[in-house]
This record gives C-alpha cells, structure tokens and sequence, in this order.
C-alpha cells in the first residue's frame, strides 16, 4: 500500500484521486447490472448515456471548479447555483429579446458571475462578513436580480440549427451525425488551467496557506485579504462561464433556481479531497467528483427513479466525506 | 490566624521532561491571607491544580481540615469548600449575573428554571458581600472589577472555606482594588483561608499576612509579611545559581546605530507609553512577568495588532507601520511566541513555509520556481541544523525545536535586518535551545539586530546586550548587561506605576 501511495504517478494524481476513479468504474458497472434488473427494456450501457451524463458534468464541474478555491481558504460559497442561473438569465435575454450580439452576450455572462465574485470576495476578505452568511444573501439576491431582469419569464437559448446556435458546439458537435462531447475538452482545459493555478502560481499557495493559518500567512507580510478576495472571484467566473456550458446543454433557464446544484458542485468538490476546514484542495479530484454526481444523477433516472433520490444520496455523500475529513484531522493533530 | 485548615506536605509532580513540583509545602491557616509568590513557571499554578484536583500529585500529602485529602476533579474540591477565583474571567457575556453564578445548579421549578429564585439567591450573596450589583443585569455590562465580584459571589456560593485567588488585581483599576481588598479582609474575618497570587509586591505588603515563596518548582520558605520587606522577598524568588555563563560585557559597538527607535507606543490596555531604542547587532532582552505587555508592544510594532499612537523610526527614518506587511517592508520580522497560531502553516512543507514570507523573490514569471524554492529552503536547512527527511516534508511532523527553525528560516530568506524573537525556546528541549542561542549571537555578529523576549531570568542574563523590564504595559527599567542581576529585573519587573 505505502509503495503505491509513494509512485511518482500516483503522487502526482493523489491517491485519493485514484480511489475516486475506481468507484467511479464501480459505480458505472453497478448501474449497467442494475438498470436492466430495475426498469423492464432500460439499459444503462450506452453512449448516448455517456454523453448525457457528460453535459451535465460541465456546468457542474466549472461551478465545482471554482468553489474548490473558495473552499481551499476555508470559506464556503452557497451562491453559485443561482449566480450561474442569473448569468444565464442576463445574458439570455439580452441575446432573444434585445438582439445584443452573441459574442457580448457569452461575456456578459461571465461578467455577470464575476461581479458577483467581487462582491462577495470583499465582503468577506475586507468587510469581515462570514463567507457562510454572505453567499447566502447573494444567493438571495442572484435569484432575485435574475427574476427581474427578465420580468419573471423563463429564457430559451437558441437550438444549434439557429441562427446563433454555434455556441452549443462548446458543448457538443455532431460529425457525420455522431455526437462529439467536447464540452469535456474545455472542462479539462479549465480543470488545467485551475491546477496550475492553485498548484503553481503565488496566488494558488497564498489561498491554501490562508486556508490552513490565515494568521501565520498574515505575520508573514501577506497581504491577505487581496488574495482572498481573489478566491472569490475565480468562483464567480467560474460561475459565469458554467452558465454558458449550461444552456449549451439544456437550453432553458427558469428564474428563481438554481440552488441545488450549489450542494452538488460542493459534494463533488469535497468527495475530491478538498478539506470543508480549509488549506487542502485537489483540482483532479474535485473533477472526479463531479463526474461521479454526473454518473449519479444519469444512473438514477436511467433506472427510472425521481431525481429527489440523488439529493439523498448526494447529502448522505457529503456528510461522510466530511466526517472522514475531521477524522483524519483529529488524528494528525 | 485561627487553625490550620489546610496543609500540602511535600508535593511532588513531574510531566514528561519537567519536574514542575519538587516536595514542595503550603499551609494556609483559617482567617488568614497567605501570598503565593514566585516567577513565571515557578509552579505556582501548577501547585493550585493539584490542590483542586486537575492535576494528580505524584507524591506528598493534602490535609483539609484535619483530613487527608485527595480531590480527583475540580468539582469534588468545589464541593468540599475549596474553590478558585480565575484571573481569566470564566463568565458567559449575555446571561444574567445571577444565571453565571448558579451556572449548572441552576434553581428549578419543576423543569423550567427558577430565574426568581436564582435572582433572590444572588442578591443575599451580594449583601452578605456588602456590594451593590443588581443580580438581573447583563454580565457584559458590567466593568471588569465588578465582574470578578460575580465570581467572588460565586465562590462564595458554593461554601468555600478556602478561596484562591489567582492574579485577582491584574485587570482591576486602583479603586477597584480597593473594593477587592475590603471584600477579601471580610472574608478573612469570616474565618476563610485565603491563597493569594500575585506578582505586585506592593499588594503582598497591603493585603497578606504571610508569602510562601516558590522557585523553579520547588519550595523556598514561607515569610510573616509585616516582619519582612520587599527585598527580602524578591531575594528568594530569584536565588537561583545561574548554570550557564551570563554575559558580562555589551558586544555592541559603543557608536553602533541606532536601527530602530520607538517613541511613545500607546496599544490597549496592555501597552502604555512604551520608548526605547535598538542598536545594530545587539540583542535587546525584553524581561518581565507574565502579561507585562511584551507581546502586545511587539505586536503592536509590527502592526500585528493596531495601535493607538506613537512613532517609530527605522534606520532614522519615520515609518508608518499599520499591517505586518508595512513592518516586513521595513525589513522587521517577527518570531510569534505561539509557533503552531502564528508561526507555521502546518499543511504546508519545509520549502513552502521557507518562503513564506519572501515568496516575490520565488518567482519565474507567474508561476513559483520551485526548485529554486527547494534549493534555498535545503540551504537553510542545513544552515540552522533543522532535523527534517527531506524539504518536502509538512512541517507538522517537525519537532517544535525543528518546527521554531523553519519559522526563523522564513525570516532569514526575507533577510531581515531586525528580528523580533518571542520566547524562541519556549517548549524546545536543551539541545536545540543552545544551538538557537549559538544562531542568536551569530546573526548579530553578522550586523543584524534582535529583540529577544524571555520570561526566563537565565536566558536574558545570558543572551541580552541590555534589558527592557516591563511592568503591566509599562517600560519599568533599562539595565546594561554590566549591572544587571535578577534582583534588579525581577525590582523592576513587580514595579507598580
């Protein structure tokens, strides 16, 4: 056991990260032996399966993406669902019923989630507020700006074959009427991308480190609010861009939701080894994750059941994960 | 002085690596008022531990009240009459007076709680007290001083016979005091053994009728107050042989520089009109007793902790420190007292700890140069002899002598030209203390410049170029290595402004 933990592969991966992929295969079995058990002439092996079980993974793996380094400084941010929504919301609109440009409205979209980033990043860093309370009320307000921005109406983006569809490529493309996900390509672009930055840049050490001794990484002569801050910021793109990848996928959004996928892009985020107290966050494993809340999510209505059942299990998920992670906490320190 | 309620007959306690209690006797008489007198880490507390039972002695004997004795929690000697009055407060802000006094025995009325009752209760205690606290008033409303007469009430509660009080005076204004004072000669009246801790020795002189005196965990002798003086006092605490050699002359330059100069450093209520001057390539010995305001002045100058005035100049040069990373600007570092709060990152490795503090000098473009990070953090390993696997090791499973290393590592990489070091060898065995005493007189032979905070007597005789003592916020004495000698810092350091 310790000889596989100390392979230079493996090491680099993390090993919990490696255990992840295996229960991801598991899990993937399980379903293709139980669907057909469950639901007369359902079948669970497919690609089509796989593809849907992808697009729900991008949107959720950038939301997840970017709370992992929120969560790295030891904060939490609740409001990424309905951020991502309201992004959706803004930008929709302004694209059907206002004819702005496509192109401005992807980045409107991404600015949208940005601002909320910013606000909630100094709240939090310079105004002291906790990170708990504060996305919580721009949860509130997210919801709300997006209701009223579009007059309480629900927006459809446009299908592929529409005069601005090319943006759905992002997410998918059909080649000689085969569906290719490359929405996978820029999740793993950005999962990338987000390593390096957590992992190698001055930014991603000072927001672990905050994580870990918020006060140690002061008396050192850090500034660290700005880098705090920072976190939340990266959320909020992130939060931005998945709205994007999520209308690429499912085509309308709603106001006023938008809430559950904040537990899942969590849940996912933890089950990948980032530390609920802070200081400890693995981007590969967060990406892992999320495709196993995806797998999830496609297994149980496969098998025919409400999607409620995920919420349990997602919950329950989210509760042993983080009991293990005190555990083990309490028996190093 | 009545009866003898309470004798300790040769206690003894060790914890791993610390004699703490070596055969050490207290006999506290009814109607009496006996001081416990000694330095930091004398054993004073700890002998107060296992007298109310959160300690176990090792060997030695208890009598109360004509009867071995052995309590084995707080709530047993409570019980039986012996209680202690904190110098922390331990009172919950929003509850009533009342509520905090009868916490956890609190009146019932079948199940819901009796707050009339309680209230009623509270104010007999406080007559019986002579003091005027209205039993339903908010706790946090009151000052510090009438707090403690809520835990005085409370003590009192509970039918002590024997009361401690442990640095009672510490957070009290003079008329608060003087209130405390009239309440404690009450109870003594009322034929209570009193133990009173205290480091002011204006205090002992006003208020005891005898001092046991306590050094190095061990037992010193017991005095009657109005037959002896301050002197004689302080000459017991500090008797000690020191082992190692104190230094005898200044090793500084007699027209070395001043580097840092701060003038008139208001913080609190811990840091009181404090000035001094640091010359290059000395060591400055910060002495005094326990909460003397060393800490929060060193905060305060590396605006760890804001302050409310004074200037500070370095190299001659005004500077406006308001944050840690002004101070680190000015080339000040700062070596916490509290390593594993406000030293290390213990989820973090060797290196990046190393670095922490100078990570712009690790820099390839954007990213961090880890190697040369690696390489600089293995210099610095092998220059301070710190014992770790490798530099990727976490610092948490680093030894504290180990760990203190990696922390001093961070601020020798910044290349900082004066160093704050907070009880450097605090929980460090003798081995890695002397190589941290080698490390000291190295740096400043090397023209950098260090304040050095101890409450060890030993380590300032021996380290210091010249001492500031400290007395409750204030600057109370500067010596001259030359005319230092425990009795005049230990003078110093009971001087009450």
């Amino acid at each position: 056991m310790e000889k596989i933990k100390e392979n230079a592969f493996v090491k680099k991966i993390g090993f919990n990260t490696l255990v992840l992929l295996c229960v991801m295969v598991v899990l993937y079995i399980l379903f293709a032996i139980a669907t057909p058990l469950i639901k007369t002439n359902a079948s669970f092996v497919s690609y089509s399966r796989i593809v849907s079980a992808l697009n729900y993974a991008y949107f959720l793996g950038f939301l997840a993406l970017g709370v992992t380094f929120v969560i790295a400084t030891g904060g939490i941010d609740f409001s990424i669902g309905p951020v991502m929504f309201c992004s959706a919301l803004i930008s929709g609109y302004m694209l059907t019923l206002k004819g702005v440009p496509l192109l401005v409205c992807l980045l409107v979209s991404v600015l949208v989630g940005t601002i909320f980033g910013v606000i909630n990043g100094f709240l939090v860093a310079y105004a002291g507020l906790p990170s708990f309370i504060t996305s919580m009320a721009s949860m509130m307000i997210a919801k709300g700006v997006g209701s009223v921005f579009t007059k309480t109406q629900s927006v459809s983006w446009p299908q592929s074959a529409d005069a601005n569809g090319w943006f759905r490529n992002l997410v998918k493309m059909k080649i000689n009427g085969i569906d290719i996900p490359t929405g996978l390509i820029y999740l793993i672009i950005g999962a990338v991308i987000c390593s390096i930055i957590l992992n190698k840049t001055k930014a991603g050490r000072y927001i672990l480190c905050i994580g870990s001794n918020r006060e140690a990484v002061r008396l050192s002569g850090v500034n660290t609010k700005k880098w705090e801050m920072l976190a939340y910021i990266i959320c909020g793109l992130l939060a931005g861009l998945a709205a994007i990848f999520y209308v690429g996928a499912y085509t309308t959004v709603q106001p006023g939701l938008g809430d559950t996928f904040n537990n899942e892009a969590i849940a996912g985020c933890v089950m990948g080894g980032t530390s609920m107290t802070g200081g400890v966050a693995s981007i590969a494993g967060t990406l892992v994750g999320v495709l196993i809340i995806a797998l999830l999510q496609e297994g149980i209505l496969a098998m025919g059941f409400q999607i409620n059942y995920q919420y349990i299990i997602t919950g329950i998920i989210v509760l042993v994960v983080v009991y293990a992670d005190l555990r083990s906490r309490r028996r190093r320190n | 002085m009545g009866d003898v309620i309470l004798t300790m007959k040769g206690i003894d306690k060790s914890f791993p690596g610390v004699h703490a209690l070596d055969h050490v006797d207290l006999e506290v008489r009814k109607g009496e008022v006996h001081a416990l007198m000694g330095e930091n880490g004398a054993g004073k507390s700890t002998l107060m531990k296992v007298l109310t039972g959160i300690y176990h002695k090792d060997a030695g004997t208890i009598t109360y009240e004509g009867k071995e004795v052995e309590f084995t929690n707080p709530r047993e000697a409570q019980d039986a009459g012996i209680v202690i009055v904190h110098q922390e407060l331990n009172m919950m802000g929003h509850l009533t007076v009342a509520q905090n006094i009868f916490i956890g025995r609190e009146y019932m009325n079948g199940k819901l709680i009796d707050d009339k009752k309680m209230n009623e209760e509270a104010k007999k205690l406080f007559d019986q007290l002579g003091i005027n606290i209205d039993p339903k008033e908010t706790m946090s409303r009151l000052t510090v001083g009438k707090q403690q007469m809520c835990e005085i009430a409370k003590a009192i509660s509970h039918e002590a016979k024997v009361i401690i009080f442990d640095e009672p005076s510490a957070a009290l204004t003079e008329a608060e005091i003087e209130e405390l004072f009239k309440i404690i000669r009450d109870l003594r009246d009322k034929q209570m053994g009193i133990v009173y801790i205290s480091h002011r020795m204006d205090e002992i002189k006003v208020i005891t009728d005898r001092v046991t005196v306590m050094r190095d965990g061990g037992y010193v002798g017991t005095l009657i107050t109005k037959d002896s003086t301050k002197d004689d006092i302080i000459n017991m605490m500090v008797g000690r042989v020191i082992y190692e050699d104190p230094k005898t002359e200044s090793q500084v330059a007699p027209d070395a520089p001043v580097v840092l100069k701060v003038e008139h450093l208001n913080a609190g209520r811990m840091v009181k009109d404090v000035s001094f001057e640091l010359h290059k390539g000395e060591i400055l010995g910060f002495s005094g007793l326990m909460g003397a305001g060393r800490t929060e002045t060193a905060r305060a100058l590396f605006g760890a902790d804001p302050k409310d005035s004074g200037d500070i100049y370095v190299n001659g040069q005004k500077v406006d420190i308001k944050t840690p990373q002004d101070a680190v600007k000015c080339g000040i570092g700062y070596l916490s007292e509290d390593r594993k709060r406000f030293g290390i990152v213990v989820d973090k490795t060797v290196a990046e700890n190393s670095t922490m503090a100078s990570m712009e000098n690790f820099m390839k473009g954007i990213f961090i140069d880890k190697k040369k990070e690696k390489d600089t953090a293995q210099e610095y390993v092998e220059a301070l002899k710190t014992k770790t696997p490798s530099v990727d090791q976490l610092v948490v499973n680093l030894s504290g002598g180990n760990q203190q290393k990696v922390v001093i590592a961070k601020w020798l990489v910044r290349n900082c030209d004066i160093l704050i070091f907070d009880e450097p060898t605090r929980g460090i065995d003798v081995g890695a203390k002397s190589e941290i005493y080698h490390l000291m007189n190295e740096l400043v032979a090397e023209g950098k410049s260090i304040i050095m905070i101890s409450s060890e007597m030993t380590e300032i005789l021996r380290m210091s170029d010249r001492i500031v003592v400290m007395c409750e916020g204030r600057k109370t004495g500067e010596l001259g290595i030359e005319e230092a000698t425990q009795e005049r810092i230990m003078h110093a350091a009971t001087l009450r402004n």
